[in-house]
């Protein structure tokens, strides 16, 4: 299991600055937003609220960051990701 | 059918013969879609998929053909083909062959009775439940994809036909399916739904109460 440092919007921008690449996820009328919302916390060792506030941000904006860094590692995440059956795709940030 | 509950150590649902089957048939047509062959046919003594040595793919691999296996398969990139290209060679194989696992380690235990308890028990180790989870999540893709559900208000209009009375939801336009069988796998599609969410809230319950002892 890997941790991702629990960050508000501003520390994410300047990680984006860092970390070249991102793991987004996307809607999908299928999931269920309890399993959503356990796969954060079970895979990426979200807590409860930011699980729960990413899984809302994917089933109302549609999409959300979920990881960045190497393209290498989002190419990780976003496997774990199909494996779980949720829709990820990676992107350079700022994109 | 009644919700997963926990029970003796284990997470316990029930499920009679007709569901059984029912689910263990679109296990198998979900491998077989994604190319393990008929899960009901296989050797039980040989590997399923592959000879267990990673391969490192050179040439392309096109995307799949059928939207439902490129759903369970989805590209990795939106508008750069050269990532989703380099992306699917890299992890297709991969995890088809975890999918086609999960799927027969999921139709073993729908075909098999668990020994000690009532013949309707369909049981999951707490350690498996994730991987069942996971395998009916693909389930659902494909027959939401076959059912045309693109939208969440599509997904909410069938759960409400199927609380509401099961024939309504027929009366929505569909090319492909004949009324009977798109009732047929609206009802599977609506049960999974239901199983699912009883097996991921014992999932949560018990992620959230190991890692966080002292306050939640």
């Amino acid at each position: 299991m890997q941790t991702l440092p629990d960050a508000d919007v501003a520390q994410e921008e300047k990680t984006a600055v860092a970390d070249p690449w991102v793991t987004i996820v996307w809607n999908d009328p299928v999931n269920l937003m309890s399993y959503v919302t356990y796969v954060f916390e079970s895979y990426f060792g979200h807590p409860r609220q930011k699980a729960e506030r990413l899984m809302k941000q994917v089933h109302e904006q549609g999409r959300a960051v979920v990881s960045t860094g190497s393209l290498e590692a989002m190419e990780v995440d976003v496997q774990a990701m199909h494996g779980f059956g949720l829709w990820a795709t990676l992107q350079r940030s700022g994109q | 059918m009644r919700a997963f509950k926990r029970r003796r150590g284990m997470y316990a649902a029930r499920l009679d013969t007709d569901e059984r089957d029912v689910i263990a048939a679109l296990v198998a047509d979900v491998a077989e879609l994604l190319g393990a062959g008929r899960l009901e046919a296989r050797d039980p003594e040989s590997v399923v998929v592959g000879d267990g040595n990673p391969r490192m793919r050179i040439e392309p691999l096109p995307p799949p053909s059928d939207p439902a296996v490129r759903r369970l398969l989805p590209d990795a990139s939106r508008d750069d083909p050269q990532v989703a290209e380099e992306f699917r060679r890299l992890t297709e194989d991969d995890l088809r062959a975890g999918k086609i696992a999960r799927l027969t380690s999921l139709w073993d235990a729908l075909t098999t009775p668990t020994e000690g308890w009532r013949a309707d028990a369909f049981v999951i180790a707490p350690q498996d439940a994730k991987d069942v989870a996971a395998a009916i999540t693909d389930l659902r893709l494909v027959l939401a994809e076959r059912l045309g559900i693109r939208t969440d208000e599509q997904a909410e209009r069938l759960y409400d036909a199927l609380l509401d009375s099961p024939q309504s939801e027929v009366e929505e336009v569909d090319e492909i399916l004949d009324p009977a069988a798109r009732r047929y796998l609206v009802a599977v599609y609506g049960a999974l739904s239901w199983l699912q969410e009883s097996l991921v809230d014992l999932l949560l319950h018990d992620l959230r109460a190991a890692g966080r002892p002292a306050d939640q």
